[in-house]
């Protein structure tokens, strides 16, 4: 499966590419508007429609119970922690960079987020940042979901409410959907508090 | 966001009256909608000029920073799951 991702996705941006720069064949905004908001809406109806058919799903739901707040919490510690250490490898401004990467892999908030609190060359670094974090979970999603169940989970970040649930789901199990939703949305609702909060510090 | 829950929503209840029906294997639908959803993605990031320029100037930066905030991540919640025994 993945080698029909990762085909779609370098097919995508070459025509994307061709289209913008050598004339406009078609409206881009018509693919990646239209065609993206309404496959990802398709997508997630029928990942729930999956879920509420699996007998066992409520069960394991319950049984995780406000536990499943775990997983977002260690995402967003070890997402901030880790743009840190970043920053002080590279020798580049340690509080700019844990902002940088408290965008949990949502770019269209983090760069220019980023980029009001902290300079257009740091809004650079947020917007690049977070979408090669979502790149990248699709690229390793097979690899991930061997280190532990949870990791593409981890890996996607605020991402695991849209582009990279139907991935998850199909990579993991149908019990992984509510983790997974549950998980970006609360990243999705922390992240501007959370890079907000870290400009403070500077 | 909004709209993703109402879709999320309306998918679990569907589900939920349609659970006694006769199942149906929506695996090839899937992944066909994957397959366009991915397209769609890869196709506004082609479309993206100034995303496409800016890659070489903070690139090596920012595969440190990616790496190390998705290595932490990971890290995190596998410790995390095993404290917390999620399952």
């Amino acid at each position: 499966m993945i080698k029909y991702i990762l085909a779609s996705l370098i097919f995508g941006a070459v025509l994307g590419y061709l289209n913008s720069n050598w004339g406009n064949v078609t409206a881009g905004v018509w693919v990646s508007d239209y065609v993206f908001n309404g496959s990802l809406m398709l997508l997630v109806f029928v990942m729930g429609l999956v879920f509420g058919m699996d007998k066992e799903s409520m069960g394991k739901i319950r049984q995780a119970g406000f536990k499943i707040l775990v997983v977002p919490f260690a995402v967003a510690c070890g997402s901030i922690l880790g743009g840190a250490v970043g920053g002080l490898i590279l020798r580049i401004d340690v509080v700019a960079a844990a902002a940088v990467s408290a965008g949990y892999g949502w770019y269209t908030l983090a760069g220019p987020l980023v980029g009001q609190l902290f300079g257009t060359e740091w809004g650079t670094l947020g917007f690049v940042v977070n979408f090669l974090r979502e790149l990248l979970t699709i690229v390793s999603i097979s690899l991930l979901v061997k280190i532990d169940k949870h990791a593409p989970v981890a890996a996607g970040g605020a991402t695991t409410m849209d582009t990279t649930l139907p991935i998850i789901v199909q990579y993991c199990s149908s019990g992984e959907l509510i983790t997974a939703f549950s998980s970006g949305f609360t990243l999705s609702l922390a992240a501007p508090f959370t890079i907000m909060i870290i400009a403070t510090l500077r | 966001m909004a709209s993703l829950t109402a879709a999320l929503v309306a998918g679990i209840l569907s589900g939920y009256l349609l659970r006694n029906k006769r199942h149906v294997n929506l695996n090839k639908v899937t992944m066909g909608v994957i397959v366009m959803l991915i397209f769609s993605l890869g196709f506004s990031i082609g479309s993206n000029n100034k995303l496409l320029g800016s890659l070489p100037q903070v690139g090596l930066n920012a595969i440190v920073i990616v790496l190390l905030a998705v290595g932490f991540s990971v890290v995190f919640v596998k410790a995390a799951g095993k404290v917390a025994g999620l399952k």
